[in-house]
């Protein structure tokens, strides 16, 4: 269902309750700004992601899906963050084969970080948008 | 590595011996004239087959979700086979306990599809791994063609001598009852290790132009040995949505094509699959619309397969790459 033809783009986040998210209310209350076609999904914890939510997103309809989750060795859950980044690194390689790989992003973000959750989801977004046009 | 030269009559009285006792079957292939198929032996092994020419389904399906101890089991299958069958153990969807798996060499298969003539079967095992068929994409890039999975196999040498080697306890086991010593095996073997193949690479347009046939039957899915969810998540509304549900999403976002759904289901089932396909092409086979599945599926779960060094139904020991973690690895994964 490609009906991504809006002029502005539209990216799915799945954020992190604990850090992620955290670090985009930070980013909220510092009255930073980041783009509105960034969507957030708070999930318990980025493991909780299965990349069948990733596919569907892009199937139907977003430009770009975003993973975020604390720093490895950071979890709250100790090791969840450890089974994010074989399953993205896999999911992005099997994206590479399907030379569509520019729309999937893993961010390690922790709750203090609200200054580079705003940069990096801006940079991702820009090169959507550039990659769009 | 040691193992011991077997006749034909040694592996007959070696099937007998195994399914004289009480509650115990064997898993192979039945030759009945020129048709060759799965069959479950009890009692006696009358009329069975090493080798079987014609790919239908992959036979770990069978006893998929098979938790019962105290059966004794034997399994005589390709390697292909016998890889998935080590697969779902790790899965727990096997309980291995009772369960002998032997995997012999395999000269490739035809499909079971194509009505070719049967007119003249060989009547030996040797003869299958001469001959120069007509093979199905899926054993032309084959992995493993060698009888070097499970708990045995049974292998050619370069003078079609054949072979059994056990490689593990349960193995050694079963070889014991055998009459003859343990030697060294030759080097050379009938089959070879097969070369690596680059790694696969397409794009979406592709896909979707092999997809245009498909009718979202789910007969790969059904017919996937490794694909084992009670619960799939394919089941229900939520992901190819139908009737209203249908209706409101089409509302919701826009014209589409029909069946919807179908890269959706094909990239998500290709994911989920990715570090367990053994690459047996039994979706392609149970495929209607003649999909080639197994080209996308293949691809991608070796390349995937090749980021953890993994290879799926190598050895019982080595742990399903999403289901663990090393702390140290992977520094590139972040954006």
């Amino acid at each position: 269902m490609a009906e991504g033809n809006k002029e502005t783009p539209e990216i799915i986040g799945f954020a992190c309750s604990f850090c992620s998210f955290k670090a985009s209310e930070m980013a909220g209350s510092l009255r930073m700004k980041y783009p509105e076609g960034v969507k957030l999904i708070e999930v318990p914890c980025s493991s909780r992601v299965d990349p069948a939510f990733i596919i569907k997103a892009l199937m139907e309809g977003a430009d770009g899906v975003f993973v975020a989750g604390c720093h490895p060795g950071d979890c709250h859950f100790i090791k969840g963050n450890y089974y994010t980044r074989r399953k993205i690194a896999a999911l992005k390689e099997m994206f590479r084969a399907f030379s569509i790989d520019e729309k999937l992003r893993l961010f390690w973000v922790s709750a203090s970080e609200a200054r580079r959750f705003v940069d990096k989801v801006t940079d991702m977004y820009n090169n959507i948008k550039e990659t769009k046009r | 590595m040691k193992g011991k030269k077997l006749k034909n009559s040694h592996l007959d009285s070696l099937f007998d011996g195994f399914l004289k006792e009480e509650g115990s079957i064997i898993l192979g292939f039945k030759r009945d004239g020129n048709a060759i198929g799965h069959h479950i032996f009890k009692g006696s092994a009358k009329d069975y087959s090493l080798i079987n020419p014609f790919f239908s389904a992959n036979g770990a399906i069978y006893f998929r979700r098979l938790f019962s101890k105290g059966a004794k089991l034997l399994f005589i299958l390709r390697p292909c086979e016998i890889r998935a069958y080590v697969e779902l153990t790790k899965l727990t969807q096997i309980e291995r306990e009772g369960i002998v798996a032997i995997s012999v060499d395999c000269p490739g298969t035809e499909s079971e599809k194509e009505k070719t003539d049967r007119a003249s079967l060989p009547e030996d095992i040797r003869d299958y791994f001469k001959g120069d068929n007509k093979k199905r994409w899926a054993c032309i890039n084959c992995r493993e063609k060698r009888g070097v999975v499970g708990d045995a196999g049974i292998r050619l040498d370069r003078d079609y001598n054949m072979w059994i080697i056990p490689y593990t306890e349960k193995g050694e086991r079963l070889i014991e009852t055998l009459e003859g010593e343990l030697t060294d095996i030759p080097i050379d073997m009938a089959i070879s290790p097969d070369r690596q193949t680059d790694s696969f690479k397409t794009d979406m347009d592709a896909l979707r132009s092999d997809l245009k046939r498909c009718v979202l039957c789910m007969n790969c899915r059904d017919m996937c040995p490794v694909c084992y969810c009670v619960d799939c998540v394919f089941n229900g509304d939520e992901y190819l949505p139908r009737g209203d549900a249908l209706l409101n999403k089409v509302l919701r976002t826009g014209s589409t094509d029909m069946p919807q759904g179908k890269e959706l289901f094909h990239l998500i089932r290709m994911y989920h699959v990715s570090q367990t396909c053994v690459g047996c092409g039994a979706c392609e086979e149970a495929c209607p619309q003649d999909i080639p599945l197994t080209k996308y599926f293949k691809g991608i779960s070796e390349r995937l397969q090749g980021i953890f060094s993994y290879m799926s139904g190598r050895g019982f020991d080595e742990a399903i790459p999403y289901t663990t973690f090393i702390e140290d690895e992977l520094k590139d994964a972040e954006d």
